[in-house]
């Protein structure tokens, strides 16, 4: 069953289309990679179905949603990693989380954010303003915040860039075990190299439109590698 | 000096840009078209409006406002700060190079300073004067008079700035340093105001310059001695800036104890928007921003009480300034207030929660009111009591509610959360002046007549207060429609 079910989305920016006519669909349960050279259009399609960015056309259905009529619907039931660590200037980590947590009317907001505290080894920067945090350690918080609800589909952008090897790998399993679990992820991503392994499900898109889509098996079936596809298929586009 | 040049010349572009990315560069240059067009109306109606405000008063409330504007754009120490501290989000800004670059910190804010002075100048205080100069054709203005005036507004508006530079760089150095800075303004002010060690209009010359000139006065001498003294005293505040400005930024790792749940708590009596109005307060503590407004909300009330108190004692001119009038000027500050609110931190994390950009504006009303009514009810209070007007006080903290909620709910309608950027908007400045000039107007000519027809004033202000009243609640409805579809994104 799908859970995200996008039909012919365009987006202009002036009069450059940021995306083009993308059709695509996420299973339930799917590890989605979503990947592309720079300003391909990755971050465009993540903020239009996530409700951050209205589409110029087209549709895109989210958890029986449409993003377009009710964005607010959406962000209440998914996870959100934006491409950019920017947590509130002024609110310490702990208070970070506890805002989110209060936003999303989380249960036992307390013993959540005890877990992922623990999970990230961030008890040492609990108290302080997330301004003074370096980047990998907001980055962290940004996936904490992005699981605190227990989402059943969540959006990454880019959630391994910022994280020592160490934690990159804790990540890895954790989502392998969130997937496990039942729940959903679709992710944008340029390491290639882990999105390989821990996909099974993806499609590469260059300059607005999708060059490829399908079961991440059927994408390597020809023996080349994730990179080597990807190479081929958006070499001179953006 | 080339690369100050090619620094200050880069910001401009920058600011032009930051400027129009929300209203393009065609509507942000009617700006300028409309200041113009203004102040040719006024001009042209010079004579009409004189029957009701003397000349001097005009005047000396041109130049005041001039100054008021100038001390709001001038605290370049704060934004140079905060330009430096948000450079992990989107948006990075040239003050925030030295970072990376071999220039100072101190080219950057100097070249703030440059910047603002030239863009405000060009972007104001010229199409201002234009203004003038083409009315004189018709109703025959001395031109030298214009001249005067002109010379006066810049300097004006360079002293405002100035002084505001200096006091955002002292805080940079420590609240105590800051505090000790204002505490010195209102002790000169209140010198100044009680005793004759000094004439009174030393303290902001340039007003003393216009009001030395025709067609005000005549005394050339004292007129150039007032030029060079705030020439001076502008000089010496950007130098003494310029010799502050210490800035490193370095991670401090401080610790602060939590503060959000005990303000969740506190403000639950803004029931659905109590997350978004802790958050915020937290934030207004935490960025010293509470300090910043108080300097550009309680300064001007300072000098609005001393300029009135001048007029009518320095200069001898009997003007019908009263607690009714502060009250109106009171609610039209407050637009100050609401700025700061959507300046103190960048919003694009609300994108990521089921938060809307109209939740995050009512929340900042919010705060507006737990901020200011006290202060603002105080003020108004305190100036009745120094004026004996006790009797007409409850009107004039009627008129102090109803137009600070009227302004505020009216400026959060029609710019939503980027008030700065959307009053460079054509359409948008326009709905603004004639939706905050028009109550204003009516408001302060009204409360000159309470004292000589109290039956007439009193019915034609409330009926006032009641239509403002009607466009706060509809105004206030309409900001769910308007701004459901914004986002919190500044791509």
């Amino acid at each position: 069953m799908a859970i995200i079910s996008v039909k012919s989305l365009s987006r202009y920016f002036g009069p450059k289309a940021a995306l083009n006519e993308v059709s695509l669909e996420v299973m339930n349960g799917d590890l989605f990679g979503l990947f592309g050279p720079n300003g391909a259009g990755k971050t465009t399609l993540l903020k239009i179905l996530t409700g951050q960015l209205e589409p110029s056309s087209g549709r895109s259905i989210v958890m029986g949603i449409d993003v377009a009529e009710d964005p607010m619907a959406v962000k209440k039931l998914v996870g959100i990693v934006p491409e950019v660590e920017s947590p509130p200037t002024y609110l310490t980590s702990y208070e970070y989380l506890y805002f989110v947590g209060k936003v999303r009317k989380v249960e036992d907001i307390e013993g959540k954010i005890d877990e992922w505290f623990s999970f990230f080894d961030l008890e040492d920067v609990r108290d302080i303003i997330c301004r003074d945090l370096s980047k990998g350690m907001r980055q962290k918080l940004m996936l904490a915040s992005a699981f605190l609800h227990d989402p059943k589909l969540v959006f990454l952008d880019e959630p391994f860039i910022n994280l020592d090897p160490i934690f990159q790998r804790k990540l890895r399993q954790y989502l392998q075990n969130y997937i496990e679990s039942g729940g959903t992820i679709f992710m944008c991503s340029h390491i290639l190299e882990i999105s390989e392994r821990l996909c099974n499900r993806a499609a590469i898109i260059s300059n607005g439109k999708l060059v490829a889509y399908g079961a991440m098996t059927d994408l390597l079936s020809k023996g080349e590698s994730l990179e080597e596809i990807f190479l081929r298929l958006t070499e001179g586009g953006g | 000096m080339p690369t100050m040049r090619a620094l200050i010349w880069m910001m401009l572009k920058e600011e032009l840009r930051t400027h129009t990315t929300f209203s393009g560069m065609k509507r942000f240059f009617t700006f300028p078209l409309m200041i113009y067009i203004f102040s040719l109306i006024i001009a042209l109606f010079l004579k009409r409006l004189l029957e009701e405000i003397s000349l001097e008063e005009l005047g000396l409330l041109a130049q005041a406002s001039i100054f008021l504007y100038g001390l709001g754009v001038g605290s370049f120490g704060f934004m140079g700060k905060q330009y430096i501290e948000r450079k992990y989000g989107k948006k990075n800004y040239i003050a925030a190079l030295p970072a990376i670059l071999p220039i100072t910190y101190r080219q950057t804010f100097l070249g703030l300073y440059i910047r603002d002075s030239i863009f405000y100048l060009l972007l104001v205080l010229v199409p201002a004067t234009s203004g003038l100069i083409v009315a004189s054709l018709i109703v025959g203005f001395n031109i030298g008079s214009i001249a005067t005036f002109f010379v006066a507004a810049v300097l004006s508006f360079q002293f405002g700035t100035s002084l505001s530079f200096l006091g955002s760089v002292l805080f940079n150095r420590g609240v105590k340093v800051f505090v000790l800075f204002t505490s010195c303004i209102a002790a000169l002010v209140l010198v100044g105001s009680l005793t004759s060690i000094f004439q009174a209009e030393m303290l902001v010359p340039s007003i003393g310059l216009q009001l030395s000139m025709p067609p005000f006065g005549d005394d050339l001498e004292n007129a150039i001695v007032m030029g060079a003294l705030s020439s001076l005293l502008i000089i010496g505040m950007i130098g003494a800036s310029m010799a502050l400005i210490r800035f490193h930024y370095e991670t401090s790792n401080a610790r602060f104890s939590p503060l959000l749940p005990a303000y969740i708590e506190r403000f639950k009596i803004s029931s659905g928007h109590k997350e978004v109005v802790g958050k915020e307060f937290v934030d207004l503590r935490r960025s010293g921003t509470i300090s910043k407004m108080a300097f550009s909300f309680v300064l001007p009330l300072f000098f609005l009480s001393f300029t009135s108190w001048f007029v009518n004692t320095g200069l001898g001119i009997e003007v019908g300034f009263n607690s009714v009038f502060y009250g109106a000027m009171v609610g039209f500050l407050g637009v100050l207030l609401y700025s700061w609110l959507n300046n103190v931190d960048n919003s694009e994390y609300y994108s990521l929660l089921p938060i809307s950009v109209p939740d995050v504006i009512r929340a900042r009303l919010l705060v507006f009111l737990f901020l200011t009514i006290g202060i603002s009810a105080a003020f108004v209070t305190a100036i009745s009591v120094i004026n004996g007007e006790l009797d007409i006080l409850w009107l004039a903290l009627i008129v102090m509610f109803v137009t600070s909620v009227y302004m505020v709910v009216m400026t959060a309608y029609l710019t939503g959360i980027r008030t700065n950027t959307f009053l460079f908007d054509m359409d948008v400045l326009g709905k603004f002046a004639v939706m905050s000039f028009l109550p204003d107007v009516c408001l302060t000519i009204l409360s000159f007549g309470i004292r000589s027809n109290w039956a007439f004033s009193l019915i034609a202000i409330s009926i006032v207060l009641i239509v403002l009243t009607t466009s706060t609640f509809l105004l206030y409805r309409g900001i769910e429609t308007k701004w459901s579809p914004a986002s919190f994104d500044t791509q």
